[in-house]
């Protein structure tokens, strides 16, 4: 009875050293393939944009220049400015990402606990899910001054309804087959919540997470917009006021390379805590 | 989990006999549906599972067999009647029961070791001494070398197998199987229930199968019990006298009573195209 298993699959590769060497390679190849077709996308579009605004003074003081806006990136790192906007952006944005998730997820899995809570907190939810975070900002100001702390609230409002919805979400769609056989197996209502409940709306979380990553930025952002002395959201409003647009699109480069780091690290830390999901590619 | 009342009897100079595993007496369960109406599901039932042996219950489906499994083992309560394990009504979940569904249930992120450890975990058994039992048990079910997958990189035999290690690692005095090998292909269900026949004998435990394969539950069981329609109750209960080594399931369909077996119980349950 050892090894009699019928219709055994070959084992999962443990590794990608297994893959057989020709597979790879067409991995590889389709991946370069799609690559250098998004990059060729990319120039052409760059190349559209420099000819254009390169016959046109008009147009290009209205939709600035590629070449214009490489010269400003490089003036705004010279003179560190670029470094310090990015960086002072990226904590407010870090920092609400952080909290705005831990408050929404930790609310949203706690409230798998109790039906009565959960209904009684939906229509709550919903109306201050429905409040567009800017028109709060005028009010975060007055409470938290004009510094780091209300960009960073600003950024958590941004979040935590979301964190709360996708979390609560991935608690209440536990499979009710499974939580059963947890009880036959005489778990605790804390223990079915944290073997099976927690880890089954890791899924959830995470796509939560990766929504997140955009609402933060625009949450402190829009609150360097209000009011700032410092910031990307403070360069990209300066430089628009003054009518600089190359330099307002400097500023959004450096804004979208911080929203995709951020996204980067998020997928990395996924792969990290859910490594059963990468077994099944 | 708080034990209602002790119920045995066991009179003055009486030799007291160990109460059989699982006595069900006149249990009935009905539904209520949207707008009150009330759905009879389980009539009037009765039934004994005594210490070592294996019943199958077969019956039309849709009469209530998931229910009646679920009111056994405690996840639903009975509207009437006793349910008593070894002897004693036990309010919610009973001790020492396994429970596996034709959906194997296993928790994806968690290994085929992790997933067997699962019940051992929840009731504080030694992380170590755990793992021991658990490798022990995969390696019984043929599953050697296959205890730090993920469940997705196993086949459905395979991960049956290890929802079955599971449920036998507890130590189960009794087995609640509601249709469990019915996904799995002829071949990988022939198998499973040879190990899972062998596991039960060996081990003194008492099974109770839920099946809607007339031929699966001849060759199993000891006894089979037929359903009614709903509202459910037992319409009859065949004793099975099938010569030969009863662990051996192939052997067990070569008998020579096998088919006539099976011919009655097709014939009991009446079907009818619909």
């Amino acid at each position: 009875m050892t090894a009699d298993i019928d219709n055994a699959p070959v084992p999962a590769p443990a590794s990608k050293a297994m893959i057989a060497p020709g597979r790879r390679w067409l991995r590889l190849r389709s991946m370069l393939a799609v690559l250098a077709t998004q990059l060729v996308v990319l120039a052409a579009f760059l190349a559209f944009w420099e000819y254009a605004t390169g016959q046109n003074k008009a147009a290009a003081f209205m939709f600035g220049s590629p070449s214009a806006i490489f010269k400003f990136l490089s003036q705004m790192a010279a003179d560190g400015s670029l470094l310090r906007d990015t960086y002072v952006t990226g904590l407010e944005t870090l920092l609400g990402f952080f909290v705005g998730n831990c408050i929404g997820t930790l609310v949203g899995l706690s409230l798998w606990y109790s039906r009565f809570v959960s209904r009684v907190v939906e229509p709550f939810v919903i109306a201050l899910g429905s409040i567009p975070i800017i028109a709060l900002a005028p009010i975060i100001i007055i409470w938290f001054g004009t510094g780091l702390i209300s960009k960073v609230a600003m950024s958590t409002l941004s979040v935590v309804i979301v964190a709360l919805v996708t979390s609560y979400k991935g608690a209440t769609g536990v499979d009710p087959d499974q939580i059963n056989l947890l009880r036959t197996l005489g778990a605790s209502k804390f223990q079915i919540f944290r073997k099976l409940v927690v880890p089954a709306s890791l899924t959830d979380i995470f796509a939560g997470l990766k929504l997140t990553v955009g609402f933060a930025l625009i949450g402190a952002i829009v609150g360097e917009f209000m009011s700032s002395s410092e910031g990307l959201g403070h360069a990209i409003f300066k430089a628009g006021s003054l009518y600089i647009i190359p330099k307002v699109f400097a500023a959004l480069v450096a804004t979208i390379a911080l929203a995709l780091a951020l996204t980067f690290a998020v997928g990395k830390i996924e792969q990290l805590l859910m490594p059963w999901r990468r077994q099944l590619r | 989990m708080t034990e209602v009342s002790v119920t045995m009897q066991v009179g003055p100079g009486a030799v007291a006999a160990p109460a059989p595993p699982l006595v069900v007496e006149h249990v009935a369960k009905s539904y209520e549906l949207d707008g009150g109406r009330i759905m009879p599901v389980i009539g009037d039932l009765s039934l004994t599972l005594r210490e070592g042996e294996i019943i199958s219950i077969v019956g039309p489906s849709g009469c209530g067999k998931t229910t009646l499994l679920n009111t056994l083992c405690g996840l639903l309560a009975p509207d009437a009647g006793r349910i008593r394990w070894h002897g004693r009504e036990v309010a919610g979940q009973p001790q020492n029961v396994g429970y596996m569904l034709q959906k194997d249930l296993l928790l994806p992120w968690r290994t085929a070791l992790g997933n067997t450890m699962l019940g051992l975990e929840i009731r504080g058994v030694p992380a170590a001494q755990a793992e021991d039992r658990c490798r022990a048990m995969l390696d019984q079910l043929g599953l050697h070398g296959f205890a730090d997958q993920y469940p997705s990189t196993l086949s459905g035999g395979m991960r049956q197998r290890v929802a079955l290690a599971r449920t036998l690692v507890n130590e189960p005095d009794v087995l609640l199987l509601d249709e469990p090998f019915a996904a799995l292909d002829f071949q990988s269900k022939l198998l499973i229930e040879n190990d899972t026949v062998k596991l039960v004998r060996e081990g003194r435990r008492s099974l109770l199968l839920i099946t809607h394969d007339i031929e699966e539950a001849v060759s199993l069981a000891d006894r089979v019990i037929v359903l009614s329609k709903r509202p459910t109750r037992v319409k009859t209960v065949y004793d099975i006298a099938l010569g030969g080594d009863r662990r051996d399931m192939m052997a067990a369909r070569q008998t020579a009573g096998f088919s006539d077996y099976v011919r009655q119980i097709w014939a009991d349950l009446d079907v009818v195209l619909q």
